[in-house]
């Protein structure tokens, strides 16, 4: 073995445990994992709903999307540990000038598989997305038990609010409105300055916090469903979902709801 | 047609098949890999509703390329049907093969990660398209 002859970083291993994220959907990156022990879920984004396209397992490669489809360069899925998982980290440079000298046939089929892959995981995520709205449409109407007894009404409020993205830092915190609040989630009127800090699109998930006018916190989180344009030039109405909130929070506002 | 003298250099015969003509045979067995020349062909795959149209490929497009994975023992994981005249092309699998068998260990890890989510994702879509999911 020749020393110094290969000045291309060396091949390292990193651990993960279950749980952690090992690449994540629309970053940049272009190195290639394979994975030496565990599981490994591949999941892709649509809308609210995450799709889980794939498990992988020991001696099977993570990231050889973005490797086969340079052009661009963005991940097109996250690759979630399931379990403690080792990988060994392939830099794609070292893989790259092998692929350049590979037979064109290979490349050609490796395209062409690549190509189809693209098309079948859309195809799958278009079709859980609409497996997962069939589902929520028929549980719709359902009522949570001790819940039933009692109605509850949207009402009218304009209180404050503060709101950031769900997974982005929190000094990206934004405020707007809101106008009225019911169980099921709160509409909510922002600035249009707003939308250009991140995409409020529908579907976007947000953690929000408001004081209700008699003075007890809400907290949760809700995603965003539908967006139009407020009577008042440059501002936009919100209407948010809640998905998440605390017992508590749960409590203070179907308190604050009873008739 | 066809212009890629890369592909050209590989093909070792020529087939023509008429409109619904089954290329390759879901459960069968077979180890050619094909390009569509001329023509159109449709993926289909049985689930418990019927067959499911998956996909439909066009020229240039390479199918059976799943053999691959398992040589010898490959049995075709879908159907492939003519969706009107085709002429395609069968490829010399096995100089394929052995240009495969040549790559370094990653590249075939590669390649055979890509070839292996293919198939994978292809069944869960026939499944879920069946509503069987």
């Amino acid at each position: 073995m020749s020393h110094g002859k290969d000045s291309l970083p060396p091949i390292i291993r990193l651990q993960y445990r279950s749980g952690d994220l090992i690449i994540k959907e629309g970053d940049y990156g272009i190195s290639i994992y394979k994975i030496l022990r565990g599981r490994v879920g591949i999941y892709s984004q649509s809308g609210d709903t995450e799709v889980k396209l794939a498990t992988l397992g020991p001696g099977q490669v993570v990231g050889e999307m973005t490797f086969l489809g340079r052009a661009k360069e963005r991940r097109s899925a996250s690759a979630r540990a399931l379990e403690d998982v080792e990988v060994e980290v392939w830099h794609p440079e070292r893989l790259a000038r092998e692929y350049e000298e590979m037979p064109p046939i290979l490349k050609y089929i490796a395209n062409q598989a690549l190509k189809r892959l693209v098309r079948m995981n859309k195809l799958l995520t278009k079709l859980s997305a609409r497996k997962e709205a069939a589902k929520r449409e028929a549980g719709r109407g359902r009522v949570e038990p001790g819940e039933s007894q009692r109605q509850f009404y949207r009402k009218e409020i304009d209180r404050p609010f503060e709101y950031r993205p769900l997974d982005g830092p929190s000094h990206v915190t934004l405020t707007g409105q809101v106008k009225d609040i019911s169980l099921g989630g709160v509409g909510a009127v922002v600035s249009s300055r707003n939308t250009k800090v991140f995409p409020h699109e529908r579907g976007e998930e947000v953690r929000l916090h408001l004081v209700l006018p008699d003075g007890k916190e809400i907290e949760g989180r809700a995603k965003i469903v539908s967006i139009r344009r407020d009577k008042t030039p440059g501002r936009v109405f919100l209407g948010l979902n809640f998905t998440d909130m605390t017992y508590e929070s749960k409590k203070r506002l179907g308190f604050f709801l009873m008739p | 047609m066809i212009e890629d003298h890369l592909l050209l250099g590989y093909i070792a015969s020529e087939e023509t098949y008429e409109d619904r003509t089954v290329i390759i045979e879901e459960g069968s067995k077979g180890e050619w890999i094909f390009v569509v020349l001329e023509g159109r062909v449709k993926v289909k795959k049985k689930t418990e509703k019927g067959k499911v149209t998956l996909d439909t490929l066009k020229e240039g497009d390479i199918f059976g390329e799943m053999v691959l994975l398992e040589q010898r023992k490959g049995v075709r994981t879908a159907s492939v049907v003519a969706d009107g005249r085709v002429r395609v092309g069968v490829l010399d699998t096995q100089r394929v093969v052995r240009d495969y068998e040549s790559l370094s260990p990653q590249l075939k890890d590669l390649i055979r990660t890509l070839i292996v989510r293919l198939k994978e994702t292809t069944a869960r879509v026939s499944a879920m398209a069946a509503g069987a999911d």
